[in-house]
Order: C-alpha cells, then sequence, then structure tokens
C-alpha cells in the first residue's frame, strides 16, 4: 500500500537534502552507463581477431649486433632455413611487422597516382611465399606469391613491388562494387604499379590504438625481404609443440649465429603474450573506469544511508506518533522504501538524460559510439535498486522504532 | 470498556528494576469520562501507555473492550490502537512536514479509507473543533491551543471508541485548557470513553470519576491517609 501523495508533500520539506541525493544518484547513473559502456567497447577491441591462427604462433624480435645492416640478408636467410627445419616447426617467416607487434609502416594506397588523398592507409607486411601457411591466413582470391617474386632489399630502397597480396577488407575500400583481384594500384611510389595477386580474409594492423580504428584490417603483403636491424620471426608450430618450439627456436638461432640479443620483453614471445601486451593500456583503463564506477556506486549508496540514518533520527517521534495512529511496521518500513524509491526515480530520470547528453557530447568530440540504450536501463534498474538496498537497514530500524516514541517528552 | 487486573509493568535497566505499575486494578466502562491524577512519576503516563497499547506490560491482565491483549501480535495492535483508540498528547505530536489535512489523515489512511470518505471525515472532524479554514496551515503555523485542537481533530476522525489523553492541557494557558476540555466533554457526550491524565484538580474535577494513582497503584481517595497530602502539594504545585 502506497501512500505516494503525502510522502511527496512532506520531501518537499526536505528539499536540501532530497535534491542533493537525487543529483547524486543522476550523476551516478550518467557517470557509471557511460564509464560502462566504454569499459565494454574496450574489452570489445581486446578480443578483435587478427586473421592469423594465435595458438600455434610464437614471434621473435632479432636484433644483430656488430653486423652491418647491409650484410644481414644472408644471417636471415640462413635462420629462415634453420627454423623451417626445426622439429615441431610448421613454417616460419621473417617480417618488418605482423598483427598487434605495436610497429610498423603504413602507407597511403590510391587507385590514381596523381589523386592527393589515398582511398586508405594500410598496413605494410613485407613477406616471402611463405607468409600465408606461416600466420595461417585464408586466402579467398587469387593466388599466393611464387618464390621467384621474393625480392631481397633495403629497406631505403624498397619500391613498391609489382605483385601484392591485400586485405579483403582493403579490397572492398578499394572496389565497393567488385573484387580488386587483378586491378591495379599505387602504394609508397606513385609511378610503380602494382597488381593484386590474391586476397586474404583477415589480417589486422600493427597498432591496437584507436587512431588506426579506420583501417585496422586494410593490410598489404609485398613479395619483398628487407634486410636491416628491425626485423621479427613469426614461427607457426605444429599443433601442441608451440612450448617446445618456445624453447628451442632461439636456442637454434643462438647456435646458428652468436651475433645477436633478444631483448627481454618483447624478445621471445608467444603470441598471447604479443596479445596480452597490445591490450595492456585497454585493459589498465578498463579496470580503472571499473574501480571508479564501482566507488561512486559505494559513495551513492553510502550517501543514501546516511542521509536516510539521519532523518530516520531525525523522525523517531514522527515514527513513533505515525504506529500510535495505527501504522503497522509495515507501513513504516513502506515508507522509507517508498520515500527512497520517489527520489531515485528522480534521480535516474534526471541521470540517463545526463546519459545520453554525455554519451553525445563524446561523440562530436572523441568519434564514441552512440550510447546504447540498454546500458541506461540496465543502469536505470541497478541504481534503483542500490537505492533499495542502501535504504533498508536504515528503513528496517525505523520500523523497529516504539510507539511509545510518541509519548517520551521532547 | 478497559479492565486491568493485577497488572505490573517493571523497567529493567543494567542497575535497577523499577515497577512503574504495581498490582494496578482499573476497570473503566463504556461511556465514562475517567480523570487519572497522582503525583510526578507514579505512573500515570505509563498506565496510558499501555491501556493505549504503546507498550507491552509485565504481568497481570488487561481486557480491552472484551479482548485480552497480551496475545496480540503487533499488526492487530496497530490495527486496534488505528480503529478503537485516539491519542491525545501533551506534546501535541503532529507531524511537522504535514499541513492540518494531511495530520488529519494519517491515521486514516492506515486504515485503507477511500479518498472521498477521507476528506469527508477530515473536514466534518475540523469543523467539530472550530478549524475548518486551517486545513492548509502547517502545524509551525499555528498557536499551541489550535494545534492541540488539531490533534484532537485527528483522533476524531477515526471515529475512536477510547479517547486517552495524556494532560491535553499541560502546554496550554487556562483559558485554552477550558476550551479543549468543553470539546472533551462534548466528545464525551456523543458516546466516547475518555480517560485524561491532568494535574490540574480543577479540570479533574470536572470528569465523572476521579482515579488516583500513587507509586504504580491505584488508590481510593477517600479511604487513602495520604489523600490529603498529596492532595495539596498538587494544588502547589500548580497553583
Ligand atoms: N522507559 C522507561 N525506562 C525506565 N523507567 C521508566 C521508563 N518510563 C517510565 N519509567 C519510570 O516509571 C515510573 C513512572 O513513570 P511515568 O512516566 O508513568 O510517570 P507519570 O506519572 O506519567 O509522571 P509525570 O506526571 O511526571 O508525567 C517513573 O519512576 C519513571 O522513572
Ligand atoms: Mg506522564
Amino acid at each position: 500500500m502506497l501512500h505516494i501523495k503525502p510522502i511527496v508533500v512532506a520531501l518537499k520539506r526536505h528539499k536540501a537534502g532530497t535534491v542533493l541525493i537525487a543529483l547524486q544518484i543522476a550523476l551516478t547513473l550518467a557517470i557509471v552507463c557511460n564509464a560502462l559502456f566504454i569499459i565494454q567497447q574496450r574489452i570489445g577491441r581486446l578480443s578483435r581477431p587478427t586473421g592469423m591462427v594465435e595458438s600455434n604462433l610464437l614471434a621473435i624480435q632479432n636484433r644483430w649486433v656488430g653486423v652491418d645492416d647491409n650484410a644481414t640478408g644472408p644471417l636471415i636467410k640462413s635462420d629462415l632455413q634453420a627454423l623451417r627445419q626445426l622439429a615441431g616447426v610448421e613454417d616460419a617467416i621473417s617480417t618488418n611487422s605482423f598483427p598487434l607487434r605495436g610497429g610498423g609502416w603504413s602507407m597511403g594506397v590510391r587507385h590514381d597516382p596523381d589523386a592527393k588523398k589515398p582511398v586508405s592507409s594500410a598496413a605494410i607486411y613485407a613477406v616471402d611465399d611463405h607468409a600465408l601457411s606461416t600466420m595461417g591466413a585464408k586466402l579467398i582470391a587469387g593466388r599466393n606469391f611464387r618464390s621467384d617474386e621474393i625480392v631481397w632489399v633495403e629497406q631505403k630502397a624498397y619500391a613498391a613491388s609489382p605483385q601484392i597480396i591485400i586485405t579483403k577488407a582493403l579490397s572492398d575500400k578499394l572496389y565497393p562494387n567488385g573484387s580488386a583481384l587483378g586491378k591495379t594500384v599505387y602504394i609508397t611510389d606513385t609511378a610503380r604499379p602494382s597488381t593484386v595477386i590474391g586476397i586474404v580474409e583477415h589480417l589486422q594492423v600493427p597498432w591496437s590504438g584507436t587512431w588506426s580504428d579506420s583501417f585496422s584490417d586494410c593490410v598489404v603483403l609485398v613479395p619483398t625481404q628487407l634486410t636491416g636491424n628491425f626485423g621479427s620471426y613469426l614461427i607457426r608450430s605444429k599443433p601442441g609443440q608451440l612450448a617446445a618450439i618456445t624453447a628451442t627456436a632461439p636456442r637454434l638461432l643462438i647456435k646458428n649465429n652468436r651475433l645477436r640479443t633478444f631483448s627481454r620483453d618483447r624478445g621471445v614471445r608467444t603470441f598471447e603474450t604479443v596479445r596480452a601486451q597490445a591490450y595492456k593500456s585497454d585493459r589498465g583503463i578498463a579496470l580503472l573506469m571499473g574501480v571508479v564506477c564501482a566507488m561512486l556506486l559505494a559513495i551513492t549508496a553510502a550517501g543514501i544511508v546516511g542521509l536516510t540514518s539521519f532523518w530516520v533520527g531525525q523522525r523517531r517521534r514522527q515514527i513513533g506518533v505515525r504506529r500510535a495512529l495505527g501504522a503497522t511496521r509495515h507501513d513504516i518500513l513502506g515508507y522509507f522504501l517508498t520515500e527512497n524509491l520517489l527520489i531515485g526515480i528522480a534521480g535516474v530520470v534526471i541521470g540517463a538524460l545526463l546519459a545520453i547528453g554525455i554519451n553525445l557530447w563524446m561523440v562530436t568530440q572523441f568519434e564514441m559510439a552512440r550510447l546504447s540504450m540498454t546500458y541506461v536501463a540496465a543502469g536505470v534498474v541497478a541504481l534503483l535498486l542500490l537505492g533499495q538496498g542502501a535504504v533498508l537497514a536504515p528503513a528496517l530500524r525505523a520500523s523497529r522504532v516504539s510507539p511509545v516514541e510518541a509519548t517520551r517528552s521532547v | 470498556m478497559l479492565k486491568m487486573t493485577h497488572l505490573s509493568k517493571v523497567y529493567r535497566t543494567e542497575v535497577v528494576e523499577t515497577y512503574a505499575l504495581r498490582d494496578f486494578n482499573i476497570d473503566v466502562k463504556e461511556g465514562e469520562f475517567v480523570a487519572v491524577t497522582g503525583p510526578s512519576g507514579s505512573g500515570k503516563t505509563t498506565f496510558l501507555t499501555i491501556a493505549g497499547l504503546l507498550e507491552t506490560f509485565s504481568g497481570g491482565e488487561y481486557h480491552l473492550d472484551g479482548i485480552e491483549v497480551s496475545n496480540l501480535n503487533d499488526n492487530a495492535r496497530s490495527k486496534i490502537r488505528n480503529e478503537k483508540i485516539g491519542f491525545i498528547f501533551q506534546a501535541f505530536n503532529l507531524i511537522p512536514d504535514l499541513n492540518v489535512f494531511d495530520n488529519i489523515e494519517v491515521p486514516l489512511r492506515y486504515r485503507g479509507m477511500k479518498a472521498a470518505e477521507r476528506k469527508q471525515r477530515i473536514m466534518d472532524s475540523l469543523e467539530r473543533v472550530g478549524l475548518a479554514s486551517r486545513a492548509k496551515h502547517y502545524p509551525a503555523e499555528l498557536s499551541g491551543g489550535q494545534q492541540q485542537r488539531v490533534a484532537i481533530a485527528r483522533a476524531l476522525a477515526g471515529s475512536p471508541r477510547l479517547l486517552l489523553a495524556d494532560e491535553p492541557t499541560g502546554n496550554l494557558d487556562t483559558q485554552m485548557a477550558r476550551s479543549v476540555l468543553e470539546l472533551l466533554e462534548d466528545i464525551h457526550r456523543e458516546g466516547a470513553t475518555i480517560v485524561m491524565v491532568t494535574h490540574d484538580p480543577e479540570l479533574a474535577a470536572r470528569a465523572q470519576r476521579n482515579v488516583h494513582i500513587i507509586d504504580g497503584q491505584v488508590v481510593d481517595l477517600s479511604e487513602d491517609p495520604r489523600f490529603h497530602t498529596v492532595h495539596a502539594e498538587h494544588t502547589g504545585t500548580t497553583a
């Protein structure tokens, strides 16, 4: 049995506390909704696929020590030969970069060599004919590189390759109504056209940040092995052999040639580690926002407990009088729960509008996605429940005030 | 209407047990107007709170309107308070956050009465105490006498059979006290049973019957040797 009108009337006489708590609820809802939405989006990023068979991949970042940059070609060739023969290894490549590595090249891709603006940016992976089988990338049209197409060149001297393989995402951007297969496009060098000889289903760029979101799946594979001192080996193990080759592959390389180091945190990594390191800050931000949300909710709950406790203390006599006039314990409990619910409803209405407002502002300022109404609805329910939970203890205390309290003089 | 036999009430604190009432016997008949007097601390308020089911007692029996109340649960006691009993307190006890109309409505809402009937009863009882024009006022905007009349209107609105008043005129000047008493007399004439605690012998004298409480027991004034001294004390303090 809810007696709403007299509760509203009485609340009007306690404006300060009421408005304060309603606003606190509103702010909490607005912030928590948006924060959880951002967290969810961050977490969504964490699980984006790279297009590779990650569970069997090992990445080794190799640094030559005391070897001239021009002289690394034969060393890399010898490493690759050794790695591909190692027990437990399915295939291996040397590449300038790979998905989630962090650093890499991005270049503009153009239809027209004279166009000012490229159609899209894309990451360049300089690989050989073993790339698809090592990465586990799926060729959906055209063909793989042939071994006779692979050229060895110094990084500074790289000129656009005559044959390239691109991802479907890039193909769709270049030719929305058809396929890029067999077409000619221009990368890096406006004078040298590249022909698309194959299309792979999916590969991710090396970067995990939001800045590369507009071309996160646009990749160009070029049949080139770059000499120099920056490359990585990407090694695919046979099923169940990853742990074994994680130990044997670095040893093999050292045995092959001692003139090298593997850095402590980026030297030898399973792809699981690569992924964890790439998304460390995303995970950190999500965690931080989660903690902030939890704290806000706790503060709001504490505020409700505090104010209601204060009101119960202040109204002891009035509660006694109500009991004397026939209110049951249940009526008193209901009074405080209803009072809180009314304040809560006012709070969540303002809060929902505020949440949407904050999101719209972020949409225009930071290209955030639009807040899903499910979040607002869930937030509204959560805050109303939080309010009822917080008010329960003081309300129960109120319901236990004895009717004899009415007779106590002052 | 109200019958207590060998009733006792003990307040226990960590160090002492206080018998606020002991072997307390009283029988108030339907339609009586009884004034309860006695020195401070003698147990008058305690008697009234037990009579009004605001508090439980320690021993003995209490029949209200033929019902033994010691076995009733809290909800049943609330219901009896709501439907059968009207309270008038020395401190008025209006709810400061509610206006006169809403204050009188409180017990009627707990009874689950329909809005139209509530309104009818509220206006009737306000008419009765002569404050119909003050329905929208808040308690703080009324004089003490007016507040007490609103409290009486609130007690009356539910048409209780038993009216319990604890020093209803204690905070009022003589003239206002008299008008409040006249109101109670009117209500009594219409059939309500009234038990009123008072320190004022003049008001007590206007009741049908006087009950005197000393040290938690009812004493027969005509037989008790202490009567004269106690009475003298009272005239002394209230004058
Ligand atoms: N809650 C309580 N705890 C302990 N003792 C109490 C309590 N309430 C009343 N008493 C004691 O019971 C006795 C009777 O108190 P009561 O309030 O009934 O007296 P009274 O006759 O109404 O006095 P007064 O004329 O001053 O209002 C007193 O000794 C008082 O101290
Ligand atoms: Mg008293």
